[in-house]
């Protein structure tokens, strides 16, 4: 699959050349994708399909456009490029765009990222009944249980580009992953809801599908009851599961691109402490069996660790050819793989102990950020920290103030990192932080 | 990578190869469809079915496929999108992209069970490997296509005069020149401008078990407008947009020039804007684009899906008083142009007008074809798929509420302090405690009955039922946003649209500072 896919590429690119286009660029993909849901004791969706698409980048004249289609029919695929390299054209030139530099691609790692599980490809019906039952009956381990919707889900999905200057390669990965959300009933009309998946690019190494529909469970039940709490600054934990986002937000404009149209808070503060020594943030993509790894990014750079935050000290930024070159900065790579967070140490109870009174947060409703300003202001809901224990379940509230000055405030990390996702962080403290509530 | 993530949320700002011609499609899509008995009768000249290289004897091959292990109801939806996007930065195209987007869902249905599988490839083989597939939810005996499948007239809701195909790049780069122009002229400390431009069209042709031939032809485009100014040193940032089912002609001057001084006046403002004080304070929803209560605190609750499996907290709430009585809440698929418009949904029922809430009691809720039958209730027309990649959900079309009986003046002047929320990001709402969010990025702050000040950055958290009985005010100056939004439900987006007149609510959780 992977050298069929790399010949569609390379096809694509011919086509595109003998189309007009001085460069080019194309990548073909194929997905595979099973995922089954249950719900309270039946079958609720099987879905299976295989899905396939071509993108390509044209460079004609000075010129640049990227096209995409599934449709894959040769005499189709002709017209469309011939179409494509006309309509570029017709764009003004455009002095900054110019096709990645081949000195990037150099220096790909060997392939020991351990992306696919050729065991996935076996797991059938009854298998994903199997696991779709058993977290059924897990999540309904309690009288007030309304429904729980399990599911399970996997994936196998193979990708090649090619380019005009010498660029190819291919990529192949497979995900499994499985869940619950949970909904029960509280008091008078409120009716909470929780969740818990887990997933991995191997099905082996995954926590007993049990257990999972029963945190799924325990984490709803454990909702039962929440109310407001109040107005006040307070210490806040956020728990590793909900600490992803606002790692994501932080980052969302530490880029090239965002710089350039003055969108970001990072203008001119590389080698600046920007942020609590208690952070650091290393972009690595050769993380082995990593969500988010990958040998070259979208532009064929070959992928190596970055660090982009290194004791609160800003020390790299994302950078592509394009908006390297308008801002006379040298590429590193246009888009994030695996964010892996530096963690501290002690577990959720350890850091309840050493905050004695304060928030923890579980999980976020809506909100956003200004990138420009790092101004925030998110919807959270969690539980009370009292006397260093779990305290009664709180939401409905808001916190609220700037990204910079909050991860000033970080004071410090758990050491439980958080498996599932393709930013790895623990549990995060802050202090002084603006609640909104009663 | 898979997201198991299943919140409902709401996205404000962010981010054919046809040997057709448009007049002969408009022209055969005018006929009234009539019932037909074989492969040699009308649907053989259906421009949507020979679009799709489709005939009325492969429609029957796959669906009787579909029905071949048993089914209540199932569907083939082919669909076929072309869209464009460009993007303007420091005042040149910095990146131009096409797409074709071409496939068919195959859907199974037996009782409230779905079996689901896709293509990109419409050949034969595929079609039927992939509702073989689809039927292998079922296990029991064979149900057949009736012999004549009857094709549905074409609605009318967004009809557009010149389609976007024939609009080629040359034609619209004058008109992003135009208010790039126009943004940087308005005020000396804008630093950059950046445009984002999009236009598609859709074609879908709905087949199902029952019969029923149902086609559509939908347009849409949307313009954003970004802006960074640079005061002293200091950075701000904000955008607007304009968005709909309409085509290159609906770009006037006019409304681009609007859609220029939006996004300027909203950065501009933000310099002197501050946090509003944090805690629970009265909210004016200023009229148009705070109809996002409604998405949020109202709608998502009533899409019937959740009901049904009662996770929703308005599960038990039909017939019940929910809100004052000058509240009438509407979720439309016939308002012509809006985003949200729809003529038949992706089911092939025809998009309809749902009064949710009338006059404060709760009337209906949001329906697929799945829900009406469970409870025993027409569809509203609301069944809904991002693409042919998945199968549909209830969602909402178009969703607001109408005019009341009183005074943006009079709900400013009753409040001691509060704030007025005027422009928005996002919102997201959990269905089954009720409490919902939405994104303040500019408002006012209200002190003694009078604006005082403006403010940003603040979110907004409330209960759906807590707040619709806090709805103590609403004028008469309901309109709709102008602005495009998204919605996205388990995974799957598509485009609504939303409106409110000004609005009172007493009490929300205000997300600010220094309290």
């Amino acid at each position: 699959m992977r050298d069929e896919l790399l010949k569609a590429a390379q096809e694509a690119v011919e086509i595109s050349k003998a189309a007009g286009a001085q460069d080019a660029w194309a990548w073909a993909s194929r997905s595979r994708s099973v995922e089954y849901s249950y719900r309270d004791g039946n079958l609720e969706t099987v879905q299976e399909s295989t899905s396939r698409g071509l993108s390509v980048q044209l460079y004609v004249d000075g010129r640049y456009s990227t096209q995409s289609t599934t449709d894959l029919r040769p005499d189709r695929l002709k017209s469309f490029i011939a179409e494509a390299v006309a309509m570029t054209r017709a764009l003004e030139v455009d002095p900054f765009r110019k096709i990645p530099d081949p000195a990037l691609f150099a220096g790909r790692a060997a392939d020991t990222l351990d992306l696919v599980d050729a065991t996935v490809s076996t797991i059938n019906h009854d298998r994903r009944l199997e696991i779709v039952k058993a977290l059924d009956a897990a999540a309904h381990g309690h009288q007030k249980v309304i429904s729980a919707t399990s599911g399970v889900n996997h994936s196998h999905d193979v990708s090649a580009g090619a380019s005009s200057n010498g660029f190819s390669g291919s990529h192949e990965s497979t995900s499994f992953w499985f869940g619950a959300e949970v909904t029960v009933q509280d008091a008078g009309d409120k009716r909470p809801e929780g969740y818990h998946w887990v997933g991995g690019r191997h099905v082996g190494g995954l926590p007993d599908v049990s257990a999972v529909g029963k945190e799924a469970l325990d984490r709803t039940v454990k909702r039962m009851g929440s109310a407001k709490g109040p107005t006040q600054k307070a210490t806040m934990i956020v728990e590793n599961q909900a600490a992803g986002r606002i790692l994501g937000m932080l980052m969302s404009t530490a880029n090239a691109r965002a710089i350039q149209q003055g969108r970001s808070f990072y203008q001119g503060k590389v080698g600046s402490e920007l942020f609590s020594k208690k952070l650091s943030v290393t972009d690595n993509p050769l993380l082995p069996r990593g969500l988010a790894s990958r040998l070259y990014d979208g532009e064929g750079i070959a992928a190596k660790a970055m660090p982009v935050i290194e004791a609160g000290v800003v020390k790299n930024l994302y950078v592509d050819t394009y908006y390297g070159r308008k801002t006379s900065m040298t590429p590193t790579t246009g888009g994030a793989s695996n964010r892996v967070v530096t963690p501290g140490q002690g577990d959720l109870a350890a850091l309840m102990k050493a905050i004695n009174n304060g928030v923890l947060v579980t999980e976020w409703l809506g909100g956003n950020a200004d990138g420009t300003t790092g101004d925030f202001s998110l919807g959270v809901a969690g539980f009370e920290v009292k006397n260093g224990q779990l305290g009664a379940p709180i939401g409905e509230m808001n916190i609220t103030g700037n990204l910079v000055t909050l991860f000033k405030g970080l004071t410090a990390l758990g050491g439980d990192v958080y498996p599932y996702g393709g930013i790895l962080t623990p549990s995060l403290v802050f202090e002084g932080v603006q609640f909104s509530g009663a | 990578m898979f997201s198991p993530n299943r919140r409902q949320m709401l996205q404000g700002l962010g981010a054919g190869l046809s040997l057709l011609t448009m007049p002969s499609f408009l022209v055969a899509c005018a006929k009234q469809g009539a019932p037909v008995a074989s492969a040699q009768a009308p649907l053989g000249q259906n421009p949507f079915a020979q679009w799709f290289g489709v005939d009325e004897a492969l429609i029957r091959e796959v669906l009787t496929e579909l029905g071949a292990r048993g089914a209540t109801a199932a569907d083939l939806f082919l669909q076929h999108t072309r869209s464009n996007s460009i993007s303007m930065e420091d005042g040149i195209v910095s990146s131009a992209s096409s797409s074709i987007d071409q496939g068919a869902g195959l859907r199974v249905v037996i009782g409230d069970q779905t079996g689901f599988a896709f293509t990109e490839d419409l050949s034969r083989e595929s079609l039927l490997a992939a509702a073989r597939t689809a039927a292998g939810i079922a296990t029991g005996s064979a149900v057949v296509p009736p012999q004549a499948l009857n094709v549905s007239p074409e609605g009318k809701l967004y009809a557009i005069a010149v389609p976007w195909a024939d609009v080629g790049i040359t034609q619209k780069l004058p008109r992003l020149e135009y208010v790039e122009a126009k943004a940087r002229s308005l005020d000396p400390n804008i630093e950059k401008v950046s445009i984002a431009w999009s236009d598609s069209e859709e074609r879908v042709l709905i087949a199902t078990l029952g019969g029923l031939i149902a086609t559509d032809y939908r347009p849409m485009t949307r313009l954003w407008v970004n802006v960074t100014a640079n005061k002293n040193g200091v950075r701000q940032s904000n955008a607007s947009n304009v968005a709909g089912r309409h085509d290159f002609a609906w770009y006037t001057d006019e409304r681009l020039d609007t859609v220029a001084k939006e996004a300027v006046d909203r950065t501009m403002r933000l310099f002197d804007a501050r946090r509003p004080p944090a805690g629970e304070l009265p909210v004016i929803l200023a009229a148009g684009a705070s109809g996002i209560l409604l998405h949020e605190a109202v709608g998502h609750g009533l899409e019937a899906d959740f009901n049904r499996k009662k996770v929703s907290i308005y599960a038990d709430m039909i017939g019940k008083s929910v809100a004052p009585d000058f509240v009438t809440i509407v979720d439309s698929a016939e308002e012509p142009f809006e985003r949200g418009a729809l003529n038949v949904d992706d089911e092939g029922n025809v998009g309809r007008r749902t009064t949710l809430i009338q006059n404060g009691v709760l009337q209906s809720y949001i329906h697929d074809s799945i829900s009406a039958k469970h409870y025993g209730v027409e569809p509203t027309g609301s069944g809904r798929r991002e693409s042919f990649r998945f199968p549909p959900m209830p969602r909402m079309r178009c969703t607001f509420m109408e005019p009341g009986p009183h005074s943006k003046d009079e709900m400013i002047a009753s409040v001691k302090k509060g704030i007025i929320a005027e422009t928005f990001t996002n919102g997201q709402v959990q269905i089954g405690a009720g409490d919902f969010t939405f994104y303040i990025k500019n408002g006012w702050l209200v002190e003694d009955g009078k604006i005082t000040a403006p403010i940003k950055d603040c979110n907004i958290i409330g209960n759906g039922p807590d707040a619709l009985k806090r709805v103590t005010m609403a004028a008469a100056d309901a309109r709709l946003d102008t602005g495009g939004w998204t919605c996205g439900k388990n995974g799957q987006s598509v485009p609504v649209s939303q409106g409110l007149p000004t609005v009172l609510v007493s009490s929300l959780t205000v997300g600010g500072e220094d309290a």
